[in-house]
């Protein structure tokens, strides 16, 4: 007899699906499994067998055929041995194939029948939706993302025996996720903005940034509060939209680091790899590549701290990715395409010693605060649009005890509403933030008045900016204008904009 | 005076003659030309040359091509002046170790000029950076030439200041005067030909050497009648000019600091020690018999067309530079308002930024 159940792996976030067929019939006694498998999946045949075994099946002595088709996809994975336990007891007759029409199996087994959880369920499930499947059978550990997915039949399933029993026609009850209540308690209290004593240039910044997702850096000393205050960057970022989450939600999926509690990612992502991180850990690699730091910082900051210490063939990664807003990964296996929209916050010392330009302290050579930011390639200076120094602070400052700092909440609300002028202003358009403006679509978005291009005129040549600088300073001006409810960009803005920018390393002394 | 080079540069050339062993022979024989004449034995007479000398004196007369040197130092397009000619400095004849040559490109200081070292250290602070600066430019303005060796931080603002206010200057080098040594100083290099001279006692294509630079700086002090050092560590090389000022006579002024402050206890030690003391522009340049010039005129004029906060901004400013921080706790002017002011001021031309962030005069 021939049965077929379908099943899907995820290749990045969107799913390639998958039809396991099974066919007992009469001959040599032998179970072949065929259709480009890797190891995991060959070894899937001894899982099943054995599974089978110890929940009580018997196994004829008949030819039994497994085939994964197409047969061209090459299969990775863990989450082929219940589609093909489930195809195999069909092609028996031990189950009714009416209830596996228009669904999904997904899940790994254990020699002993019980299903264990796999990655990247709720990307799946999520396009098994838009794909129209009806049900889905998924490991009950997986319930909980899998819940996430509105208006989507799910059999969440512990034990092969269970399945087999909904499958003989037993009415499914509906379940719920175990929710890890330690970690749905465990809601970080985050660190705010008014905990930060000084430092208001770099606060101010910082909120420019964020308010139009201009990728940004600061200079500064060791222990001036560089990470201090990039940690605190989350804290103002508009809350994400629901797709947002759901975005976030399936990068994680994918990874397997979804937390248990049952709900989507909530929080912005902020990571902070470490500066040893290698490119095939930014980028995201391996021979099924799983999404990198720049993907897990999708909707989020990626904060790259001492900046110049990560290798140059890391930093160099970044550029098509902060271009495109998503990474390609090409491999045998196939191509995995990961999101990477991110805003990135940079930190670095001005020098080696970390003091110039304070002279008692730098004991650098001339020049050498210059060499420092040239380990940065240009085009990634290029893509920072807010450069700004974070000095240290005196100690009177540091102890302040009762001064009444601004608080994220404050903040986060003046950047929502700049956002929410920048996604009235784009509704038409594919980006969403000032910092995404294509050069050829400035003049219609920030159009400036003729006093303000002759400003400009004299600003390029006096200061020697670059074309590519004088871009930034026009798009910086514009998130300015819109934090200050303003409808055109003022003098002022302007001027703002420029104090921001990135000086080239020449004026470095 | 070019024909006699042949010789004189051969002199200069032989190894293991110094400039005392040259002077003797040259005052034994009258020129170089007759120095080359001698025999072994008629060198051995003149005072002070041992038979090793002579030796050496004849061994590199045969090996020592005189036409063919003489044209490389000619293709350098450098001049070369010996005690041996009137014109030869008489700030430098004066000297106990006075060089038997000269080597220089431009010009050299006239009889009459006067002139000013500014010297110290590399590694300077903006506070000595700022004062080199206005020092160099405001002794420039009031005819005074500016002599310094060239090298990173106060000697080149020293350099740089006098170039502004438009005055000569003279450097020094510790190596061949065809070399810009250090490499990162060519805009200044060039500069300094313009408008003045750089001279150095080494033949051209001599590599800098760290022996070669304490003895350059005594022709520094040599040919300036007043030595100013603006910022000097303890065992600096600026000292070892300031020494060789007194040994010559020179008037050594300095720059105080800060009494904590590494960057300026040289320079505070030769205060101790009895040298005289800058404590303002127009002080110095009256000790100096000269006229200080009314440049705090323009400074009030410039005030005067700026906005009110503008000017509050900017008259945070003197001669130490100033961080955003810093301006933000004084002014008391709110982050982005700041930002807006201080691109004002740079555009005005007032300031500048000379780090991210970190501003000063200009």
């Amino acid at each position: 007899m021939y049965s077929m159940v379908t099943t899907a792996i995820a290749r990045g976030l969107e799913s390639v699906y998958i039809q396991a067929e099974a066919d007992v019939s009469d001959g040599m006694p032998l179970f072949e499994m065929v259709g480009f498998l890797s190891s995991e999946v060959k070894e899937a045949r001894e899982r099943v067998r054995t599974a089978l075994h110890s929940c009580g099946f018997k196994i004829p002595a008949k030819r039994i055929t497994v085939n994964l088709s197409p047969a061209d996809v090459r299969k990775s994975g863990s989450g082929f041995d219940l589609p093909i336990a489930v195809a195999v007891l069909a092609a028996l007759g031990e189950v009714e194939a009416e209830f596996l029409r228009d669904t999904l199996v997904l899940g790994e087994i254990s020699l002993n029948g019980k299903i264990q959880s796999i990655r990247g369920v709720l990307p799946i499930v999520a396009e098994a939706k838009k794909r129209g499947i009806k049900k889905c059978i998924i490991p009950y550990a997986n319930l909980a993302e899998a819940k996430i997915v509105p208006e989507i039949e799910i059999w969440a399933i512990e034990d092969l025996r269970e399945l087999v029993s909904y499958l003989r026609g037993r009415t499914y009850i509906e379940k719920t996720p175990i929710i890890n209540m330690e970690e749905a308690r465990q809601k970080q209290t985050e660190p705010d903005f008014s905990e930060i004593n000084g430092q208001d240039s770099v606060k101010r910044a910082c909120e420019v940034a964020v308010a139009g997702m201009h990728n940004f850096l600061m200079i500064g000393p060791p222990g001036s509060g560089k990470t201090m205050i990039a940690k605190r960057i989350p804290g103002i970022l508009p809350p994400m939209t629901i797709e947002e989450k759901m975005e976030v939600s399936e990068i994680y999926s994918v990874c397997g680091i979804l937390p248990q509690n049952g709900v989507l990612i909530r929080e912005r992502p902020f990571r902070s790899p470490h500066h040893t991180i290698s490119p095939n850990g930014l980028s995201g690699g391996g021979i099924v590549p799983k999404p990198g730091e720049i993907s897990l910082a999708h909707n989020g900051v990626l904060f790259l701290d001492e900046l110049p210490e990560y290798k140059k063939s890391t930093l160099e990664i970044l550029r098509q990715p902060m271009e495109d807003k998503e990474i390609t990964l090409v491999r045998q296996s196939g191509t995995y395409r990961y999101p990477s929209n991110f805003m990135l916050v940079a930190a670095m010392n001005p020098c080696k010693c970390g003091y110039y330009p304070d002279r008692t302290r730098c004991s650098c050579r001339e020049g050498e605060a210059a060499r420092y930011l040239g380990k940065i390639s240009k085009p990634l200076l290029d893509r920072i649009d807010i450069c700004v120094e974070a000095p240290l602070i005196c100690y009177e400052e540091l102890t302040q005890k009762n001064k009444r700092n601004e608080s994220s909440g404050n903040i986060r609300n003046r950047v929502s509403a700049a956002r929410e002028r920048q996604q009235h202003r784009f509704r038409q358009k594919e980006i969403s933030c000032n910092s995404q403006i294509p050069s050829k679509d400035i003049e219609t978005y920030c159009g400036l008045n003729e006093k303000q291009n002759r400003y400009m005129k004299e600003i390029y040549q006096k200061m020697e900016i670059s074309a590519r600088g004088y871009y930034k300073i026009i798009k910086t001006a514009r998130t300015i204008a819109d934090l200050d409810d303003c409808a055109d960009i003022q003098m002022h803005h302007l001027n703002e904009a420029i104090c921001y920018r990135i000086q080239d390393q020449k004026y470095w002394e | 005076m070019e024909k006699k080079w042949k010789y004189q540069y051969w002199m200069k050339n032989i190894p293991g003659i110094g400039n005392k062993k040259l002077k003797k022979l040259v005052e034994y024989c009258g020129s170089a030309q007759e120095v080359y004449g001698l025999t072994k034995r008629q060198l051995q007479k003149v005072e002070g040359i041992r038979a090793c000398d002579a030796e050496a004196i004849a061994e590199s007369r045969n090996h020592f091509d005189l036409e063919k040197n003489v044209q490389i130092l000619r293709e350098t397009g450098i001049s070369m002046i010996t005690i041996e000619e009137e014109e030869f400095p008489e700030r430098l004849k004066n000297i106990s170790d006075c060089p038997y040559a000269v080597f220089y490109k431009g010009r050299l200081p006239k009889e009459d000029e006067k002139t000013a070292a500014i010297v110290g250290a590399r590694m300077c602070s903006s506070y000595g950076r700022a004062v080199s600066l206005a020092l160099g430019e405001k002794l420039a303005a009031c005819s005074v030439s500016i002599v310094s060796g060239m090298a990173y931080g106060i000697d080149s603002f020293g350099h740089w200041g006098a170039i502004r206010g438009r005055g000569n200057t003279y450097a020094v080098l510790g190596c061949g005067a065809d070399i810009c040594y250090p490499a990162g100083g060519k805009e200044l290099y060039d500069k300094i030909l313009q408008s003045g001279g750089i001279l150095s006692e080494y033949p051209p294509h001599t590599n800098p050497a760290p022996a070669q630079f304490p003895a350059r700086n005594r022709l520094i002090s040599a040919l300036s009648d007043v030595i100013i050092v603006v910022e000097a560590k303890n065992k600096s090389g600026s000292l070892i000019t300031a020494d060789f000022a007194l040994e010559q006579g020179k008037d050594v002024y300095a720059v105080p600091g800060r009494l904590d402050d590494a960057q300026s206890a040289g320079c505070n030690e030769l205060i101790r020690q009895g040298s005289g003391i800058i404590t303002s522009f127009e002080g110095l340049l009256t000790d100096l018999g000269l006229e200080p010039d009314k440049s705090g005129a323009k400074d009030k004029i410039l005030k005067k067309s700026l906005e009110k906060e503008e000017a509050l901004v900017y008259s945070c400013f003197g001669l130490q530079p100033r961080n955003m921080e810093e301006l933000l706790k004084e002014t008391k002017i709110p982050a982005a308002r700041l930002a807006d002011l201080l691109v004002k001021l740079q555009i005005k031309g007032l300031v500048e930024e000379y780090f991210k962030n970190h501003y000063r005069k200009k």
